[in-house]
């Protein structure tokens, strides 16, 4: 068969659509597509937490279903992005069987040894726990300013459609959705998807304009923003991800060295034994009303977290063994300071002052090698 | 696939630069030139474990890259990279910070272990589990390496939509393709090959997606879990050693001599930031507090303060004094006095007494009443004293010198005593880790793997279930060979017990504790600050392996040996009660202690036996062994006590030592046994007297006589009982922990290989798809 881009590409655009919640019934031809691929700006900004968890619930479904079924198979169609999104996979399943091994065991154990496992296995969980949150809010700390002083979002992602070779399960269906980032690749940011984008204005360049002038490029230069801008949105792009890489592994450790701390031992996950605990707890708190006393709220379970991580993170820059004390402060002080720096190399410019900040005049710089690859 | 080319059109800029490019750029210019460069890629070696040179190679291009990332140049793969050595040092500053936390030597080496084995597994179990066999069964190394054009490295199938497999050589092809069995005849074969073996990846590459979640983490558990005892003999056998040496040759770590150094630095620019300070009495305290927190002695601490108050200027007390002390017309008056009165007052000033002086003075004003004159003369008195006060106190200026010396001799003193604590610590110390807390460990494990007990049979002994024990050890004792062999090695680690925590250790550290003191002393001594040197001799002279930190090191040391004597004697008492041979001395005792020989009798006293050694505390031997659950008379339990610490205990453990080490050598290995049962006998069986008035006297004086008590108790050890069943549950905690995750690893491990193997089948059905077309086709 021969297979011919463009062409087929037609008739497959009015077959599939879009999938968001109510927004389904939005056939394809309404949608802009650029090149195979629909950037979610608009839908970022109307819906920020629902598209974001669309895309991750589609990647992971996908992940655990579809994506192994192919590679099992060795299909010829599948790709570069379905291995690297089976790569959550791994982190995952990873992450829960670390908290099985410090945790399921200790069941079977006698009461005192499965109470000395539980408070490492809890701190372990928790480990597992703040090491995700670390890592990944604290990228937030140097993409967020980012996006609000240039309007750059390093995570802006687009809905890719992917024209699929026809293979001996699927004949029919040959279209598969994926979502990328505009700027995943500092090599080929995705800048077409920029162009002619009605939601950043009516004309070609809007969106490189709108960038411009956020990192004050003078009116004659913002004719051709698109030019002028582009090297300074991939400065800024590689910056914050180098950056947000190095600091989110620090913040990682950060998250575990706190759930290292005592507080944790006497915190309670079984949701059952919340339920059992907080019933408890409400006898007796009327018991103590009709006595006339009162007596604290039972926390739930978010209050009693935000308590006991307070309570660590004090401990985990202030306790009993200074050279711990001293360690804590060190981790958590370089976790700070390299978001610091993230913050201080991003937002200010460095590298194009003078004379570097003006027009470029040529696309190929004549001094340097050229790579194709 | 996305349209490319589409894209590339779309990412052209504006009109303006593209006109601009096209008139001056070197490509337009030189356009019939321009030919694509030559690609330089090439396959790499595969290797399970990567040299240490590449490593550093590739870590200092990641370094560069990260300088790059810094200046907004870094491309991809350099991010790429950057990512996973950021997670390496995440991980590593994670693994220091616990390094850090933790006070024992064996957690804080396993957080490196741990941070090492996770890494490890993360590496190895692809190339193990899924890369080696499939390369093994169909020649495709799907985790193939290359380098690019830019040096940079890469996996060769990491995206299999980007066809790389140009770069494999002829041979190579060739090879992949006899293993995959790939017909020799078949249309385009070298396609064919490619082709499979892209698909081998891309099923090898979901493998492993699918199963590194869970093999990462047990992979890494397990290795640790291996791990920890080899490396806590390693730390145990290094910390004994060095501190050893350390304390022989009274050499001080770098760290230590730079802690002192900077304490002595900074202690010397206190000084000088106060040198206009008085020595009074609350600069004296600060001082003391100063060089004094080094030390733990409170005597010690009290004579620092003694010898600070003790540095006073000496005060010539002469008429000057007078005058200076008293000024106002104290002057006119002593000129004014008759030559009687004023060779009174030159001999009060020679006798230096302010009463007498100040008496005469007051006289000498003439106008005052008595009574006027005897306030004035308490006035002048006071004031004179005051006044020799402030003379005789130092400014810190004066006494810098001596009390720089002070301070240095106490940090000496402090860090050479260190070094001896440091020893009896490694080897007796209050915590884990020590060589105490290990042998203790080594024999339980000893004792558990000997009596070879399953899960089952561990849970029951663990819920309090002993027979189980008693039936194990009957079994072992009925077989020279077994009851040998947990002999030899029981007896080998007591020994070395015996050898490492006995009289030689105990007087090597005494003799450097005094050593150090006597050091201390003579250099405070030469400094004149002798009553501290006299308290710090003495303070050394009782510093032994007692009271060494203010640990009971000495009752640890005889509670674990007591412990392990009371196990051999428990395996000696179950053979004797196997061969015979304890009825026979039970018996004899009874006779000779006037006792009817009955059936009944004989099985009383021989469960009493049992259970005096398996379950019996040092209140039972004063208390239980004579109340209503026994009911013994005296000479039963004189029986009893004689048959178990008496001259036929350990009989028969000396008879096995005859038999695995010689006959000359089993006096001399059951000294201590020996030593321990006489201590018994007359400490806490006390056979030898009549029951009563002994019960009475421990009851009464064995609360207010701790010393006594505290002794006996640790001459009972540790009750076998309560040490199989800690023992027990500890070792089944372990092993269901092991059976669960070791059992998980294994059906891990053979899901994957089976998985492996149908990757590995699959060309065969290609290769049948690829001919039954051929036939097809005629």
């Amino acid at each position: 068969m021969v297979y011919k881009l463009g062409v087929q590409n037609q008739n497959i655009n009015s077959i599939n659509t879009l999938s968001f919640g109510k927004k389904d019934k939005v056939k394809d031809e309404d949608i802009k597509w650029v090149n195979d691929a629909h950037l979610l700006c608009e839908e970022k900004k109307k819906h920020p937490i629902t598209t974001a968890v669309k895309i991750q619930t589609d990647k992971l479904t996908k992940s655990v279903t579809e994506y192994p079924k192919k590679g099992f198979k060795g299909s010829k169609n599948a790709n570069f992005y379905e291995f690297l999104s089976m790569g959550m996979v791994p982190y995952l399943i990873g992450s829960g069987t670390m908290m099985a091994v410090f945790n399921l065991a200790s069941k079977f154990f006698d009461t005192p040894a499965a109470v000395n496992a539980s408070k490492l296995g809890k701190k372990m969980g928790i480990g597992v726990v703040l090491y995700g949150l670390g890592k990944t809010l604290s990228k937030k700390l140097i993409e967020t300013p980012v996006n609000l002083k240039y309007g750059i979002d390093v995570n802006l992602p687009y809905d890719k459609k992917n024209n699929e070779l026809p293979d001996d399960d699927n004949k029919d269906d040959l279209v598969s959705h994926e979502y990328h980032k505009a700027y995943e690749s500092v090599d080929f940011p995705r800048w077409d998807q920029f162009y002619d984008n009605e939601f950043y204005g009516p004309d070609r360049n809007s969106y490189y304009v709108k960038v411009g002038k956020k990192m004050g490029i003078n009116d004659v230069d913002l004719e051709y923003a698109d030019q002028k801008v582009k090297p300074k949105i991939l400065d800024k792009v590689v910056k914050t991800k180098l950056f947000s890489t190095l600091s989110s592994y620090l913040w990682a450790a950060t998250g575990v060295g706190i759930a290292m701390q005592k507080p944790w031992e006497n915190f309670v996950v079984n949701p059952v034994k919340r339920v059992k605990n907080c019933k408890n707890h409400i006898k007796t708190a009327k018991i103590a009303k009709e006595q006339g006393r009162n007596i604290a709220k039972y926390d739930n379970f978010a209050k009693d977290f935000g308590k006991k991580f307070v309570e660590s993170t004090k401990q985990f820059v202030k306790n009993d063994s200074k050279s711990a004390s001293i360690a804590g402060r060190v981790l958590l002080g370089s976790a700070i300071g390299m978001t610091l720096l993230g913050n201080f190399s991003t937002l200010f410019d460095f590298n194009n002052k003078g004379a570097k900040a003006q027009a470029s005049t040529s696309l190929i710089d004549e001094s340097k090698e050229k790579v194709v690859c | 696939m996305s349209n490319l080319l589409n894209a590339y059109v779309s990412n052209q800029p504006t009109d303006r630069l593209i006109k601009q490019e096209s008139e001056t750029s070197f490509a337009y210019n030189n356009k019939n030139k321009v030919k694509p460069m030559q690609a330089k890629g090439e396959l790499l070696p595969s290797r399970i474990i990567g040299s240490p040179i590449e490593y550093a190679k590739d870590l200092k291009k990641d370094i560069i890259s990260i300088g790059k990332g810094a200046k907004g140049k870094a491309n991809d793969h350099e991010l790429g990279r950057i990512n996973d050595l950021a997670m390496k040092i995440g991980s590593l500053a994670l693994a220091s910070y616990l390094f850090i936390k933790n006070p024992l030597k064996l957690s804080k080496s396993m957080e490196f272990v741990g941070f090492g084995t996770f890494f490890a597994s993360m590496a190895l179990w692809p190339k193990l589990a899924i890369q080696a066999p499939i390369k093994a069964m169909t020649g495709v190394d799907i985790h193939q390496k290359y380098v690019d054009s830019q040096g940079r490295k890469k996996m060769l199938y990491q995206d299999p939509q980007y066809d790389l497999t140009d770069l494999y050589s002829r041979e190579d092809l060739d090879k992949i393709g006899k293993k995959l069995d790939i017909d020799e005849n078949i249309e385009d074969r070298d396609s064919h090959i490619k082709q499979e073996a892209k698909k081998k990846a891309v099923q090898g590459n979901t493998l492993w997606m699918m199963t590194a979640g869970f093999a990462t983490p047990i992979m890494s558990a397990l290795a640790c879990n291996r791990l920890e005892k080899p490396i806590n003999n390693v730390i145990e056998k290094v910390d004994l050693a060095s501190s050893e040496k350390a304390m022989k040759n009274g050499k001080k770590s770098i760290f230590s001599r730079i802690k002192q150094f900077v304490s002595n630095k900074s202690f010397e620019k206190y000084l000088s930031q106060n040198s206009d300070k008085a020595l009074d009495s609350e600069t004296i305290s600060q001082l003391a507090s100063k060089i004094g927190d080094k030390t733990e002695s409170p005597v010690v601490r009290d004579s620092i303060k003694q010898e600070l108050s003790s540095l006073k200027n000496s005060v010539k007390i002469d008429e000057t004094f007078v005058k200076d002390a008293l000024g106002g017309k104290v002057s006119e008056e002593i000129a004014a006095m008759s030559p009687e009165q004023k060779a009174l007052f030159d001999k009060a000033v020679e006798n230096k007494s302010f009463s007498q002086i100040a008496r005469i003075l007051s006289k000498a004003r003439g106008n005052l009443t008595e009574k006027q004159q005897r306030s004035c003369a308490g006035e002048y008195v006071k004031t004179l004293e005051n006044a020799k006060k402030r003379a005789e106190q130092p400014s810190i200026s004066q006494v810098k010198d001596k009390i720089n010396a002070l301070n240095k001799n106490i940090t000496d003193y402090v860090s050479d005593k260190k070094l001896l604590d440091r020893c009896v610590d490694t080897r007796v110390g209050n915590k884990s880790g020590t060589y105490i807390a290990n042998q203790w460990g080594r024999v339980s494990n000893k004792l558990i793997k000997s009596l070879k007990l399953n899960n089952q049979e561990l849970k029951a002994v663990s819920g309090g279930d002993m027979s189980i024990i008693y039936d194990k050890l009957s079994k072992i004792s009925a077989d020279d060979a077994q009851f040998d062999k947990i002999v030899n090695d029981l007896m080998k680690l007591i020994g070395d017990y015996e050898q490492k925590t006995g009289s030689e250790f105990v007087s090597a550290t005494q003799s450097y504790s005094s050593e150090i003191s006597t050091k201390a002393a003579n250099s405070l001594k030469s400094n004149g600050f002798t009553k501290l040197a006299e308290k710090i001799t003495a303070a050394g002279k009782k510093s032994t392996v007692e009271n060494v930190k203010n640990i009971d090191t000495k009752g640890k040391i005889q509670g674990a040996q007591s412990s392990f004597y009371r196990l051999m004697q428990t395996l000696d008492l179950s053979k004797r009660m196997k061969n015979g041979n304890f009825e026979s001395q039970l018996k004899s005792v009874m006779q000779n202690n006037g006792i009817e020989i009955k059936d009944e009798t004989v099985k009383k006293l021989t469960q009493v036996c049992k259970d005096v050694l398996h379950d019996a505390t040092i209140f039972d031997y004063t208390e239980k062994l004579t109340s209503s659950k026994y009911n013994l008379s005296t000479n039963e339990y004189k029986t009893v006590m004689n048959v178990l610490f008496g001259e036929s205990a350990g009989s028969e453990i000396k008879e096995s030592i005859k038999r695995t080490m010689g006959a000359d050598k089993a006096d001399d290995i059951l000294s201590g046994f020996r030593s321990y049962t006489k201590a018994f006998k007359e400490k806490v069986a006390n056979w030898k007297n009549d029951m009563t008035p002994e019960l009475e006297r421990r009851v009464t004086d064995g609360i207010t006589d701790g010393k006594d008590a505290v002794e006996r108790n640790n001459l009972s050890g540790k009750q076998i009982k309560s040490w199989f069943q800690q023992e027990a549950k500890n070792t089944y905690n372990s092993r269901k922990w092991l059976k669960i995750f070791g059992g998980a690893m294994a059906a891990l491990a053979a899901a994957t290989l089976i998985t492996d193997v149908i990757i590995s089948k699959k060309h065969k059905a290609a290769n049948e798809a690829e001919t039954e077309k051929k036939v097809k086709n005629g």
